[in-house]
């Protein structure tokens, strides 16, 4: 607001005395930095400024208008704003058709040629004096404005952060509302475009209450217990009477605005009170009131109506918030009409609504009331109604047999019952507050990192219950002493006196635990499959289902690829709130789209034969380096775990065991880097491209490694005839695991902080590095596989992995606090999330599912120790477990089961044939739904020029009847060739099909 | 959370409830949070559903929303006269909409609402403007954003009206899954 002003007083001439007169302007200056200032909301100030004016003085500086035209104000923004609230009226109450349009625009200059002069009203030679001449002490309807102006002038001058976000305060509604209500019910309104407000120089806006009710938020101040009280002063507001002009005129007194600010706090305080005792400390504004009849009118209906407050300063009929005129456009989409708020579900469409809704069950009723794009007093009530109905419903049907109320007291129960536990998972939610932080500063892409990983530890928690309930605890119940000494090197090495705890599977003993007199057994055995084979399926499915979700949400259309300059814009990230982290980011995005409209300007710039050469060239070679490094890898780890274990047969040293990891770390750590080098070489057209190649790679090298270690194990380790070779692969993978653990800390903890010493104070011109978002989910990928494929020699590595997992959120979190900046280029987190889950899934899970898998079949477990000794092969326990079963009577179903289904080569054999053929017959359907889609875009887009041919025969028909008819249509015809009001009629010409056809029945006619 | 019950009524909180997406302790986190922005203004007490807005200065000052270049629009658009001044209700449903629950059409009709600046019901080539100014600082120039706002219309425009109606943007928020992540409020 105070910017506003501000400029009106540097540019307009005729008040330069002002500029310096006031203290305020001080206030003003300061508020013009408010980076915000220029935006819309600050238009706000017109609508506030000018509504007082109208009570205050009206007749002032025609020249005002001259003034509207500054540059920072463009007519712009604020013609299209006020179409936005002003056409709403118009649109349903057009009544009187010639009424509004001479509102539309023509008054404008009208109204605002008033903003300065509420400024200006305190001065006493002020024309409202001469009004009020018994307030003269007052300054008379002065003191109003004064009272409204004021508490602006104090917050810009006392918090200038608020300056611009004040202007946006009593803007649309109060502004807006007020006036356009009010004049077009004023009958000298519609023929004052001449002389504007002269004859109705007290404004009608003054009795609106909403206007009223606005001014508390405007004063801005938390401090105003009563602020809401003013609301109520509104019924007052209609009594020609003023008792409360002693109050008022202690806001206009204090010229101070420090002094007013204190008054204002003070007389606010106390105001609640004096409202209540039926005091008028505005009733000095009623002072026109009498003129004005309807302004009692609109209060009654505020009153009356407590669910209205989104229509108060509606006149008569049919007034549509502006909030709702959505609903216009959303007509198809949601079905919903543009009514206003209240009583829309009163109208067919509501009642369709409401009719669609009461057979709905329970569950669907709330999650369609939810989405509703509705405020929630609509939705409220809208439940409410079906609520009713619904009550309505049942009573008649089940009134005999008075089961009703039962059902009604089970399902609340249920719902009870249900919304608690949903609070309960919602309170496990971890780190709420570090991701706030994190998504305040760095965004949803880095987020997306600690998403993954909260995921996994999630998971890996599950995981950890599952094993420790069903085969940890009940090895514990009957556990020999550990007789091996604890140095604490176990730690590191796994070995040693951990080989002798629950952590391994040599521990773990076959034979069936007896309890007492009970004579239950518990089988080990079976436990320690089932229990690894149920969380194996577990994960599976949950992988599935988590995969299947994100390719549902991120892949719905991926072969219409745009260049993105759309969603850049439109997918702002709400989620960052850190200042400097949006400036970056605001600054980021503007590279971006430099870049991105750099490429589209070069598009068509063709590579020549010979480029396009080097450039296949050097892809070729990085891929054949990469491939060349990982088999080389490869080799070296397999050669090195081969003498490692002969090294080891001969010395016993227990640390030498930690060589393989250490190796195998170092190779994880080194290798990335090397392989992130090639960008120097290999240039890419597309980023994604590039993130997606040293993506392929980096899982190529990780899991290579892995799978020639799982082959390592499975050919050489199990077939050594070793003691106990599960409990040697359980400790190699918790070496792996740890060693990986302790990798990424030193990298996280002194890597990081290096890099950042480095490139702040060394080579200033690295700075700091960014989040590499692949690099460190791959990290989690690798340790997740080894989870998996541990986890049967290892049933405790889940616990571990979990401890690893939480320390690492803390630390990584830290280290991106201190050593990292956001990223600079958009990061299509959600894509890449799905890429990530796919690749868990894909080669990560699969593979791990594969070792177990031959681990089970395949080999002969040792004879010596683990649940399964003696046996040739482990599934061998399962064989077992059915034929013992299908000697008793009572479980001839499990054996039938097993052997039919499960078993069977037939069963299997049906099944991926009828898999197969439901899977091609979808393929068909997508196939089909793409040819559909095509045609539909189509035809969108010929409806598009079915448009706005029918909007070019729509404006010649418009201009033929103003031809016709001059004089009527004068102000009509205005209206039309500005934008606003033809949006609106446009609007109306291509949602209704109806009118549209009229249209066309009426064109050859014309 | 002891004291709820002297805060909403039972019928009250179950309404929140099911015309949220929020559970009800996060209402009740919610509403203190609402509480907290104007101690003095907003009662401890809404059974008798007090009539209270909180002015859009106080609104805007949350730290979710105090550097967000669109914090005036969001308010305005979720406030119940337009003029960014919330009561409770507004509020939740603010950040209702913002949650991680919400589906993504009711998101893309609010984000719709959000980038119209003028509220005709499109964005048009001055939203997008707007939009890209906010978004950038203005440090693009004029020419720049002129060409960003074809491109948008060219990428986004379905129908070829020169503007974006409700049925563009949602069409090609569908492209944007990241829009579903970043269209969310963290409370």
């Amino acid at each position: 607001m105070s910017a506003y002003r501000n400029n009106a007083y540097e540019e307009d001439p005729a008040y330069p005395d002002y500029y310096g007169s006031r203290n305020h302007t001080r206030g003003y200056l300061k508020t013009q930095d408010y980076p915000d200032s220029p935006g819309p909301p600050n238009n706000s100030d017109d609508p506030s400024t000018r509504s007082n004016p109208y009570s205050a003085d009206s007749r002032t500086s025609p020249d005002y208008p001259g003034s509207l035209a500054e540059p920072d104000y463009p007519r712009s923004r604020r013609n299209p704003y006020y179409p936005g609230t002003r056409s709403n009226p118009y649109s349903t109450g057009s009544g009187s058709p010639d009424n509004p349009k001479s509102l539309a625009e023509p008054e404008y200059p009208g109204s605002w040629s008033n903003p300065y002069r509420p400024g200006s009203s305190r001065e006493p030679d002020s024309s409202e004096s001469r009004r009020n001449p018994d307030l003269a002490g007052s300054r008379g309807s002065g003191n109003y404005t004064g009272s409204r102006t004021n508490p602006a002038y104090l917050d810009s001058l006392g918090e200038p952060d608020y300056a611009g976000a004040q202007g946006s305060s009593n803007y649309a509604g109060p502004g807006a509302n007020s006036n356009h209500p009010d004049s077009r019910r004023n009958p000298e309104h519609a023929g004052s475009r001449i002389s504007p407000y002269i004859d109705a120089p007290g404004a009608p806006d003054y009795p609106d209450a909403e206007n009223q009710s606005s001014y508390p938020d405007f004063l801005g101040e938390p401090d105003y217990p009563g602020a809401q009280d003013y609301r109520s002063s509104t019924e007052f507001w209609g009594e020609p009477d003023y008792p409360g002009a002693e109050n008022a005129h202690d806001y206009s007194s204090s010229e101070n605005p420090e002094m007013t600010r204190e008054m204002l706090s003070r007389a606010s305080s106390v105001q609640p009170s004096f409202h209540r005792e039926g005091d008028r400390p505005f009733g000095i504004l009623g002072r026109k009131d009498g003129d004005y009849p309807e302004s009692i009118e609109m209060k009654s209906r505020e009153t009356a109506n407590p669910y209205s407050p989104s229509v108060p300063g509606a006149p008569g009929n049919g007034y549509v918030d502006p909030a709702y005129v959505g609903d216009n456009g959303l007509s198809q989409a949601y079905g919903d009409p543009p009514l206003s708020g209240h009583d829309w579900h009163k109208s067919p469409q509501g009642q369709k609504l409401i009719a669609s809704l009461i057979p709905m069950t329970f569950r669907d009723r709330i999650k369609t009331i939810r989405n509703q794009p509705r405020t929630m007093e609509e939705k409220r009530n809208l439940r409410k109604m079906v609520d009713k109905e619904k009550s309505k419903q049942p009573r008649r049907i089940l009134e005999f047999n008075g089961c009703a109320q039962c059902l009604n007291s089970i399902s609340l129960a249920y719902r009870r019952s249900k919304n608690s536990l949903s609070e309960l998972f919602n309170s496990i939610s971890l780190w709420q507050k570090t991701f706030k932080v994190i998504g305040g500063k760095f965004g949803t892409s880095v987020l997306s990192y600690f998403n993954f990983l909260r995921w996994l530890l999630k998971f890996n928690i599950f995981l950890f219950i599952v094993t420790f309930s069903f085969i940890i605890i009940p090895q514990l119940t009957m556990a020999k002493k550990n007789h091996l000494q604890f140095t604490g090197l176990e730690f590191l090495t796994g070995a040693g006196y951990f080989s002798d705890t629950v952590m391994y599977y040599g521990f773990y003993t076959n034979t069936e635990n007896q309890h007492g007199s009970s004579g239950t057994s518990y089988n080990m055995q079976l436990a320690y499959i089932f229990t690894v084979g149920a969380c194996l399926v577990v994960c599976f499915f949950s992988l599935l289902f988590s995969m299947a979700r994100y390719f549902r949400n991120n892949f719905i259309n991926p072969h219409i690829y745009s260049r993105g300059i759309a969603k850049l814009i439109f997918c702002w990230d709400f989620t960052v709130t850190l200042k400097s982290a949006v400036k970056l980011k605001q600054k980021n995005l503007s590279t971006e789209i430099r870049e991105n409209l750099s490429e589209i300007r070069q598009e068509n710039v063709k590579l020549t034969l010979n480029q396009q050469l080097i450039r296949f060239s050097a892809h070729l070679a990085a891929w054949v380096v990469s491939t060349g490094v990982t088999i080389a890898c490869c080799v070296a780890v397999y050669y090195l775990a081969k003498k490692n274990t002969e090294f080891l047969a001969n010395h016993s040293n227990p640390g030498e065991v930690l060589l393989l990891p250490f190796v195998v770390s170092c190779i994880n750590l080194v290798m990335p880097r090397f392989y992130s080098m090639f960008r120097l070489v290999e240039r890419y057209e597309m980023p994604r491209h590039e993130v997606y190649s040293l993506l392929i790679r980096n899982i190529l090298l990780k899991l290579s490694i892995v799978g020639i270690l799982c082959y390592y194990w499975i050919n050489i380790v199990a077939l050594d005839g070793k003691e106990c070779w599960e409990t040697l692969i359980g400790q190699e993978i918790y070496r792996l695991l740890l060693m990986d653990f302790v990798f990424s800390l030193t990298d996280s903890l002194l890597g990081e902080f290096l890099r950042r010493i480095i490139g702040l104070r060394l080579i200033t011109s690295l700075g700091r590095q960014e989040f590499d978002i692949a690099r460190n989910v791959l990290e989690l990928i690798y340790s997740q596989t080894l989870v998996w494929i541990g986890i049967f020699f290892c049933p405790l590595l889940p616990f571990i992995q979990m401890m690893t997992l939480f320390i690492m959120f803390y630390v990584k979190n830290i280290s991106l606090m201190m050593n990292f900046q956001p990223l600079s280029k958009a990061w299509r987190a959600s894509q890449m999330m799905t890429v990530f889950i796919f690749l868990l899934f894909f080669p990560s899970f699969t593979g791990a599912l594969c070792t177990l898998a031959i681990t089970i079949w395949r080999l002969t477990p040792s004879a010596d120790c683990g649940p399964f000794r003696g046996l040739p092969f482990f599934i061998e326990s399962i064989y077992r477990w059915i034929d013992t079963l299908s000697q008793s009577r009572r479980y001839l179903w499990v054996v039938w089961i097993y052997q039919n289904l499960v078993s069977s080569v037939h069963f299997f054999f049906i099944l991926t044939l009828i898999v197969l053929i439901i899977t091609y017959l979808y393929w068909q359907i997508t196939e089909g739904r793409k040819i559909m889609i095509r045609l539909l875009h189509e035809q969108i887009i010929n409806e598009g020029k079915d448009k706005m041919f029918l909007i070019e025969k729509l404006i010649k028909l418009q201009d033929m009847e103003k031809r016709a008819s001059p004089t009527l249509f004068t102000p009509d015809t205005r209206d039309v060739e500005q934008s606003g009001p033809l949006r609106v009629r446009e609007h109306d010409a291509a949602r209704d099909l109806r009118f549209r056809r009229s249209v066309q029945e009426d064109n050859p006619k014309a | 959370m002891g004291n709820k019950q002297t805060v909403f009524t039972h019928e009250q909180l179950e309404a929140y409830q099911d015309c949220t997406f929020f559970t009800r302790k996060e209402i009740m986190r919610l509403f203190y949070r609402y509480q907290d922005l104007a101690p003095q203004l907003v009662p401890l007490d809404y059974t008798s559903y007090p009539d209270v807005k909180v002015p859009y200065e106080l609104i805007g000052s949350m730290p979710e929303l105090k550097d967000n270049p669109f914090r005036q629009r969001i308010a305005q658009v979720f406030s119940e006269d337009g003029d960014g001044h919330m009561t409770l209700d507004n509020f939740l449903d603010m950040f209702s909409v913002m949650s991680e629950m919400a589906p993504r059409d009711l998101k893309a009709y609010y984000a719709f609402k959000i980038y119209d600046f003028n509220n005709d019901d499109y964005i048009c080539v001055w939203d997008l403007e707007q939009t890209v100014t906010k978004l950038t600082r203005g440090e693009l120039s004029a020419e720049e954003v002129s060409l960003v706002c074809e491109k948008v219309l060219d990428e986004a425009d379905g129908d070829r009206d020169g503007r974006l109606s409700l049925e563009d943007f949602q069409n090609m928020i569908l492209r944007a899954p990241d829009f579903l992540s970043t269209f969310h409020i963290r409370i």
